[in-house]
């Protein structure tokens, strides 16, 4: 495969950090390498926060991704869209949680825009917010196949504690759905 | 060599080398971007019979590890910039006492508490010379994942041999990436430790720093009926205060050869591409982090016909002057890349006796893209 770029957007203490390292695990247990930094400010919660995750059959040295360079943005925080937005090529897929990040018109000819109200699926549908970020490594993993589900989904569970298995398998199928069906639109 | 693969952060694995290269003890204070590795270590370290303990402050947190060294195990801690600086007078004690002990230092941005969350190398000069006086520092620079695990077990295996402080320093780039990492295994690490030298005549008979000339000091654990003395003054020895004018001399004369003779065993360095280089073509020297835009730069730069390569220094202190020297009479074009103004380019400058290298800088806490050092290196060359 060639390199894939993803980036994920929010701000601190949404638990975005999470799913970086679940896709890079499972591209390297899937065969291949996997990269996951992340970037944040010194704020505790609230700051602006930058997951980029680099996925590729050959070896990656640079970490981050390269301005313009990224395949796919998921952002749920209007003050990380703003920020790192310009870092998807241009054409390139950006998901956003409607309720709170609002692209401009000029963003909506430059990139394939798609809203998904993320954080509404974790909370009132599963049940529990902080499954949001196995929400967003659903549809991310839907619009671009990075990593074979099985695989994703293992390393995904592999991560979270026995207990709350259910919840975030539900999670994941409603990440899917809903990805699936942006993409029919 | 056999290699495991393992899935992790640097200052995860920084740790796990610790656990694996038989440290006992880990004395700190949590600093971001480090933190991980004392929380890594206060769930190894009672797994492996060993103490984690989070002290008061920094300076506590550094004293507790020198102790614990004084006692006779293998001992760390860990911190960033701003916690090297607190920690100095207590480096220059282990450096006159000659405890080992292996410090990590995660660069984040400075001076001072700088930019917490962001990534540096500011800390190359600190790392020199933290604390007043003459002494050598040992420091190394993993560059990539494996490295961070490879240069912690070096680190320990240095401070036994050489009895010193030995900094290993990572990034906040490095320390908090998360990816595949290639490593030996831990029989194979286990096999690797040289423990640190110790006397077995009679106690009357020992005398810890009667040693030769470019000798380390040879220090007995505690409680095993050796009696010594431990002071930051310079002593004699049997480790008791003097002022004798060829004792404080042959003292710091040794402090100084212990290293400087034996720099062989010490320096470490990588060479990516660097084999075709000729007079006309591009050196990079870089470390750490940032290494690894370059090796992609590189990547790129000969995709586009220009001929470049890589020399990244693994060991910092002391630096690798003589292999400097060899590359920058050979190849007309260098380039150093650092996240800071000039901090190893002066080294390179100084081993190389030339005033035309050329350098690619950056202080404001992100990172330097391949795609910045390609364009430096065909806007100058």
């Amino acid at each position: 495969m060639a390199r894939t770029i993803m980036r994920f957007t929010g701000v601190g203490g949404q638990g975005v950090l999470l799913a970086g390292e679940i896709f890079a695990e499972a591209k390297i247990t899937a065969g291949g390498y996997g990269l996951k930094t992340a970037t944040y400010t010194s704020q505790v919660r609230g700051g602006a926060t930058v997951v980029d995750i680099t996925l590729d059959d050959e070896e990656i040295f640079y970490p981050y991704a390269n301005e313009g360079e990224i395949d796919f943005m998921l952002s749920v925080a209007q003050v990380s869209y703003n920020l790192f937005k310009s870092g998807v090529t241009d054409g390139g897929t950006i998901v956003v949680e409607p309720n709170l990040v609002h692209p401009t018109d000029e963003d909506r000819k430059r990139w394939n825009i798609v809203e998904i109200p993320i954080i509404t699926i974790a909370k009132e549908e599963v049940g529990n917010v902080i499954t949001q970020s196995v929400v967003a490594l659903a549809i991310a993993n839907t619009f671009m196949n990075a990593v074979d589900r099985q695989v994703l989904l293992d390393t995904m569970l592999s991560k979270v504690p026995a207990k709350v298995h259910d919840v975030n398998l539900k999670a994941f199928d409603l990440g899917e759905k809903y990805a699936k069906e942006a993409m029919a639109k | 060599m056999a290699t495991r693969e393992v899935i992790s952060s640097g200052n995860e694995l920084s740790a796990l080398a610790a656990a694996d290269a038989g440290c006992m003890f880990f004395g700190g204070y949590p600093i971001t971007p480090s933190s991980e590795i004392m929380h890594e270590l206060s769930d190894l370290m009672p797994e492996r019979g060993g103490v984690c303990i989070q002290m008061e402050d920094e300076i506590a947190g550094v004293a507790a590890a020198i102790g614990a060294s004084m006692a006779g195990v293998r001992s760390m801690t860990a911190t960033s910039g701003p916690g090297i600086s607190l920690k100095a007078e207590n480096l220059g004690l282990a450096q006159m006492c000659e405890a080992p002990l292996v410090v990590a230092n995660v660069m984040r941005g400075g001076p001072s508490t700088g930019l917490p969350t962001r990534v540096s190398q500011g800390d190359i000069r600190q790392a020199k010379n933290p604390s007043h006086g003459d002494y050598r520092s040992i420091t190394l620079c993993a560059g990539n994942l494996s490295e961070c695990y490879t240069e912690t077990v070096r680190a320990f295996n240095l401070a036994d041999r050489f009895m010193q402080p030995v900094f290993v320093l990572l990034d906040e780039t490095i320390g908090h990436m998360h990816g595949k990492a290639m490593l030996p295994t831990v029989e194979e690490v286990q096999a690797g430790i040289v423990p640190r030298k110790e006397f077995t005549g009679e106690p009357s008979e020992y005398h810890p720093y009667g040693v030769g000339d470019d000798e380390p000091a040879v220090l007995n654990p505690m409680y095993k009926g050796y009696r010594y003395h431990f002071t930051g003054l310079h002593h004699d020895k049997n480790g008791f205060p003097t002022e004798e004018i060829e004792t404080c001399r042959k003292l710091i004369q040794r402090l100084e050869d212990k290293v400087m003779n034996y720099t062989d065993e010490i320096e470490l360095n990588e060479e990516f591409m660097c084999d075709d280089l000729g007079a006309d073509d591009v050196l990079i020297i870089a470390y750490g982090s940032v290494s690894l835009a370059a090796k992609e730069a590189i990547r790129h730069l000969r995709k586009d016909g220009i001929k470049a390569g890589l020399f990244r220094p693994i060991t910092i202190w002391p630096s690798p002057a003589k292999r400097i020297k060899e590359l920058t009479d050979t190849v007309k074009n260098v380039l150093c890349v650092e996240l800071n103004i000039r901090q190893y380019t002066e080294e390179v400058e100084r081993v190389s006796s030339r005033l035309d290298i050329e350098g690619l800088y950056k202080v404001n806490g992100r990172a330097i893209s391949p795609y910045e050092i390609v364009a430096k290196v065909k806007e100058v060359f």
